[in-house]
């Protein structure tokens, strides 16, 4: 078992109540979402998803003394951070992080606001530990730019997180650029989270939609490959090259079998992208990380540590709970799953790589609760 | 072994002609007052690499600009579209994946090609 520190790349924070957010919205905007009479409030999440059978959370992460699984800090705090030696919790959001997938561009863009500003007063505050994701509405790109900039001398706001596509367009297409230019002037890696499909338009499933939540469960890494591979053709990389990239919960085993392909296919195509100065699978190894969970599970366990060392993965996974999830990957269970020697690398060491911290920085957890907390 | 494969007058402009060079089949290219010789055999999957697209490197100085680089001529394989620049015959995407060239000369009006040994 691994007993070291951990850095978990992927925890969702979640609000017990609308009266929550609304409280961060403008004046404007919490009367357009209030103001409306017996009908109660304008709905801030998107709400069209499949229903898991067995709901969206673990039964045991419910809190005590009621209210939404994460949405309470305590409850959180005993059961994650206090499980294991957390350095540090990379928070992104429950239903609200479906943003992006509102119909309405400017309201979007204000929740988005409102969202990370909630983030930071309820819950970078009560813990040095906790780290926010900024959610943007990539809507409006140039908003959504603005949005990453307000956040860039805070450093407790780690990454830009996308997750809905409004456009319909890979991520890696010009009309995301401004995200993309804000996202490496300040520093921040853009993440890149799956399950979009069946929240918002278009459908995270090539070759057409699905019906049930198990289908689109299986299929969530279709929507990540597609924009892992629209990053690197439209050459992100190269016009940002001090851009990093994490893909979170899209799974894994699968990379190498597209990198060899991507590789393949570029020494015919390349004159179709001819601004690509290096093979696709080299950007991928300078530019790019990978969550964990979930791992993929092979009978015999070596094939996916075989798959994943093909590609020296074990350099670039970072470690993701999905806490408080139904499908969440405990520390326990991982460390048995992967060779003892990546352990270091993929609990704490990669991801001090990928959002530029330096261990010795990483406070112990006796330490890092806030003194107002 | 040095092969006379004809006169330079043979050879029409941007052109791959295919000729005998001993027991090897050749591509010679002329392109402008250059002349190229390529073993017409892909290293990927022996395809007939000569008898490809030849043009000038594409390059993209960023993302979504289009430059032809008319100075490099480039061949692509008909079976794959592999690329190769044809000073060295190396691949554009790894320098040392190469398809044969051989040196070329000419001489009195004639084009004369170096059977075995490679140009570089």
């Amino acid at each position: 078992m691994y007993s070291g520190p951990v850095i978990d790349c992927d925890v969702h924070h979640a609000r017990n109540t609308d009266a929550e957010l609304i409280e961060y919205l403008s004046p404007g905007w919490r009367q357009y979402v209030t103001d409306r009479g017996p009908a109660g409030n304008v709905p801030l999440a998107v709400q069209d998803g499949l229903p898991n059978p067995h709901g969206f959370m673990r039964a045991d992460t419910y809190p005590k003394g009621g209210g939404e699984p994460g949405s309470d800090y305590a409850t959180m705090r005993d059961q994650l951070l206090a499980a294991s030696d957390v350095r540090r919790v990379i928070l992104t959001f429950g239903d609200d992080s479906h943003v992006a997938g509102h119909h309405n561009p400017y309201f979007a863009s204000e929740l988005a606001r409102a969202m990370n500003d909630w983030s930071v007063e309820r819950w970078l505050s009560q813990d040095r530990r906790l780290l926010s994701s900024i959610m943007v509405g990539s809507q409006l790109p140039d908003v959504a730019a603005a949005e990453v900039r307000r956040h860039a001398e805070n450093p407790g706001m780690v990454q830009v997180m996308l997750v809905d596509n409004p456009f319909n367009r890979g991520f890696g297409h010009p009309v995301f650029h401004p995200i993309y230019a804000a996202a490496e002037e300040t520093g921040r890696p853009v993440a890149i989270h799956g399950g979009a499909g069946g929240w918002a338009n278009p459908p995270s499933t090539g070759g057409g939609s699905v019906s049930t939540y198990f289908e689109t469960h299986v299929l969530w890494p279709q929507a990540i490959q597609t924009h892992l591979v629209s990053f690197i053709a439209h050459g992100v990389f190269e016009k940002y090259p001090r851009l990093r990239v994490v893909l979170v919960e899209g799974g894994s085993a699968w990379i190498p079998s597209l990198l060899w392909r991507f590789d393949t296919e570029y020494k015919g195509l390349r004159r179709e992208v001819p601004w690509l100065k290096r093979l696709p699978s080299e950007y991928f190894a300078s530019h790019v990380w990978v969550t964990t969970q979930p791992l993929e599970i092979s009978p015999q366990k070596e094939n996916v540590v075989e798959l994943l060392r093909s590609m020296s993965l074990e350099d670039r996974l970072v470690y993701s709970s999905d806490y408080p999830h139904w499908d969440a990957d405990e520390i326990d269970y991982l460390s048995t799953r992967l060779p003892s020697d990546w352990h270091r690398r993929i609990f704490f060491e990669n991801a001090c790589r990928l959002y530029g911290w330096k261990e010795e920085d990483l406070a112990p957890p006796r330490e890092a609760v806030r003194e107002s907390a | 072994m040095r092969v006379d494969v004809g006169p330079v007058s043979d050879f029409e402009d941007h052109r791959v002609r295919i000729v005998n060079a001993g027991d090897l089949e050749v591509g010679v290219l002329r392109w402008r007052d250059r002349f190229f010789a390529i073993h017409n055999r892909c290293p990927h999957q022996k395809g007939p690499v000569c008898l490809g697209i030849v043009s000038g490197r594409l390059g993209g100085a960023a993302p979504g600009s289009m430059e032809v680089d008319e100075e490099t001529p480039v061949l692509a394989c008909p079976w794959h579209g592999w690329e190769f620049e044809l000073e060295r015959g190396r691949a554009l995407w790894d320098k040392s994946y190469a398809v044969k060239v051989l040196p070329v000369s000419i001489e009195s009006g004639r084009v004369l090609l170096e059977v075995g040994r490679s140009r570089d």
